[in-house]
């Protein structure tokens, strides 16, 4: 496979703006197919900037750099035109959406996908069975199936959610934005889990995450540190522990 | 008030009537209403809670009531609805042909033309069926009173299983042959319970004019759970005024769809005159093409301990416009008031105009009132999140409009009234109908 030599993304120089002040400086990054990155580093680093970014949320201007996805220019696309490309963005803080069915979201989905594959509509039995497995591997309850998105749910759920729905779309670059923030020991078992689930050679994931717990389910193949709009350091796992141990001070420091 | 209207309005009455005979206690409601309606006349553009209404049509409208056009078939009406009785009235008359009437004895539905004293109050209750007490914002009901030649009065009884009514008001005729006047007259005796349909519909595609009127009595401990639709053909001018009164732990369920006709104005008057009333009053509007949607809802708490529930979601597209003025006066009698209120609407169009307005006048202390009212686009972060899983913009804009008005719809509890409501607002935002899965 050529997939090892062409990252499947790749970010070359990045310079971001929000309301005319710098967030991201000059991010390089590839991320190649197989492989789980972790993105750390203190907050305002731009961590959840680069995520939206990605995923094409409106309010970022680009000011130079590219990013490019399976060999193609990511930015010229739009948000929907990604998600149906195999980018997706499990939120750091999920909408609730009342009056939106969860399982007819999953649904609308999956099929703006097929859809773009040529492929016909999924059964409807078929898909439920799917979302019911799927269901009881990120332990959701059955109530999920009849209640609006994330209505109602608590912060756990939520994120649970996220990854529930990363599961059912299969996506080939998943990009998850501090998922483990909020959760408790158990609930972030179950996130890892879900999130190993999905590893594969021909897919990747790109964590955001301010502390290196998920990481002892989640075994990252590098670990990049962003400081203040640009990668500072890069290592693998034990970077995160000698962040844990040191502290931010000692990138931060280290990058001024 | 001697205006050019009022002089019309008054010699089609004396047209309209002085050959009919004398027709006892009706006869003398509808001079008592024409005579009040003269003195004060018509509401104006210039009258404070008749700015976003559209009285326009008015200068053109012929006030007669309508005679009998084509013939109404039951093809014509929208599907009946499982365990409810249907009465149906073509251009106000009742139509027996068109009904399936009531089996239960805990409730009697009269046709006031065929009983006209029916339907009043009995001695010792004070009357509400008379509108010639009413407010300055109540006049189109001195209109109603003034010219109606039948209604339904209804009167319902204590019974351990709540009564099931629908009440179909069909507009046939077209404003230029004269005006339709649905009445309804409905009262609950003590702990008595219904659940009430009133819709209005079109047979045909007739500009007619409508003009409504409604009074309610939910006495002690009374519930009344009351679905208003508003389904006129595209050209239709309606006037509809509701009087309430809400009595001591009674509760009254109010839910206003209103999503057709040209131009439509609302107005809700609920009183709640007992100790610890309890009222939800629930709004949906849609506007589209260049609809006006107005409802002023006026909650009033006279007695202590009294909640109030008042939600309002529109839509305004197109160059509609959806109006909402909800106002909520706690008097000096009504202590531990609980009052809330939801107004929330959505422009959906460069064009479009909304106006959402909460109003709330205390004169007690001991109170809990809030409100809250937006008014503005769909919420980005809701459509951003619906993109950024991939569906089109257009899918996931449509769909949130559709969650928009499901949040007040989902809490229908007629199944088949929820679909059916649900049908037509799919088709009116354009979205296929985004039910739950079953699971």
């Amino acid at each position: 496979m050529t997939a090892s030599r062409t990252p499947l993304l790749a970010i070359n120089d990045l310079h971001v703006t929000v309301e005319g002040k710098q967030i991201l400086n000059g991010l390089t990054l590839q991320v190649g197919a197989g492989e789980v990155h972790a993105i750390m580093g203190p907050n305002g680093s731009g961590k959840s900037t680069l995520a939206h970014v990605l995923a094409g949320r409106p309010g970022y201007e680009i000011t130079a750099g590219t990013v490019s996805y399976e060999g193609r220019d990511l930015l010229a696309l739009a948000p929907e035109e990604r998600a149906r490309q195999g980018v997706f963005l499990g939120f750091q803080y999920p909408v609730e959406i009342p009056g939106v069915n969860n399982v007819y979201l999953l649904k609308a989905a999956v099929n703006a996908v097929r859809k773009q594959r040529g492929l016909p509509e999924v059964d409807a039995f078929e898909f439920l069975g799917l979302v019911r497995e799927k269901m009881r591997l990120m332990h959701i309850e059955d109530s999920f199936l009849s209640r609006g998105v994330n209505e109602g749910f608590s912060g756990g759920e939520k994120k649970r959610n996220e990854v529930l729905q990363m599961l059912v779309l299969e996506p080939r670059l998943a990009i998850l934005d501090e998922t483990d923030s909020g959760l408790d020991i158990d609930a972030l078992k179950v996130v890892a889990a879900g999130v190993n689930s999905l590893r594969s050679p021909e897919r990747a994931c790109v964590l955001v995450t301010h502390y290196q717990r998920l990481l002892e389910y989640v075994v990252p193949d590098i670990v990049h540190v962003l400081v203040r709009g640009r990668i500072a350091k890069r290592g693998d796992r034990t970077l995160a522990l000698e962040l844990e141990r040191r502290g931010y001070d000692w990138v931060t420091g280290e990058a001024a | 008030m001697g205006t050019p209207l009022t002089a019309r309005i008054l010699e089609e009455h004396a047209n309209t009537f002085r050959a009919l005979p004398p027709a006892g206690a009706m006869e003398a409601r509808r001079r008592t209403a024409i005579e009040a309606l003269t003195a004060s006349g018509l509401p104006t553009s210039r009258d404070e809670n008749w700015k976003y209404a559209n009285l326009r049509p008015l200068e053109r409208l012929r006030f007669i009531p309508a005679p009998a056009a084509q013939p109404v078939t039951a093809t014509d009406l929208p599907a009946a609805i499982p365990g409810f009785a249907r009465y149906v009235f073509v251009d106000g008359a009742f139509a027996p042909a068109l009904s399936a009437a009531l089996n239960a004895t805990a409730a009697a539905v009269t046709a006031l033309a065929a009983a006209p004293d029916a339907g009043r109050a009995p001695a010792g209750v004070p009357a509400q069926t008379s509108a010639a007490g009413a407010s300055a914002d109540e006049r189109f009901a001195l209109l109603n009173e003034a010219f109606a030649t039948d209604g339904a009065a209804i009167r319902v009884a204590a019974h351990h299983e709540p009564v099931r009514l629908e009440l179909l008001f069909v507009a046939s005729a077209d404003a230029l042959a004269g005006a339709s006047y649905p009445r309804v007259e409905l009262q609950l005796d003590s702990q008595a319970q219904l659940l009430l349909i009133e819709r209005h519909v079109s047979a045909g595609p007739h500009a007619s004019f409508v003009n409504s009127a409604v009074t309610v009595d939910v006495g002690f401990g009374a519930r009344l759970h009351h679905y208003r639709l508003q389904e006129l053909a595209p050209g239709a001018i309606v006037f509809d005024t509701l009087c309430a009164v809400v009595g001591r732990d009674a509760c009254y369920r109010l839910y206003g769809i209103s999503t057709g006709a040209q131009s439509a104005r609302s107005t809700l008057a609920v009183r709640l005159a007992g100790e610890r009333a309890d009222l939800t009053l629930a709004v949906v509007a849609l506007g589209d093409r260049q609809q006006v949607q107005d409802t002023y809802a006026r909650v009033e708490h006279a007695a202590p301990r009294a909640r109030t529930e008042q939600v309002f979601r529109g839509i305004s597209a197109g160059r509609a416009r959806v109006a909402f003025n909800g106002k909520i006066v706690v008097g000096k009698d009504a202590p531990g008031t609980d009052s809330r209120q939801s107004l929330r609407g959505l422009l959906a169009g460069p064009q479009a105009e909304l106006d959402v307005r909460p109003q709330l006048e205390i004169y007690t202390d001991e109170v809990r009132c809030s409100h809250g009212a937006t008014a503005g686009k769909l919420d980005e972060n809701m459509l951003f999140y619906l993109l950024s899983r991939g569906l089109e913009p257009e899918v996931a804009q449509r769909l949130l409009k559709w969650a928009f008005l499901e949040d007040v719809v989902a809490k229908i509890e007629v199944a088949e009234l929820r679909r059916q409501i649900e049908e037509r607002l799919a088709l009116q935002v354009h979205e296929p109908l985004a039910r739950a899965e079953s699971a």
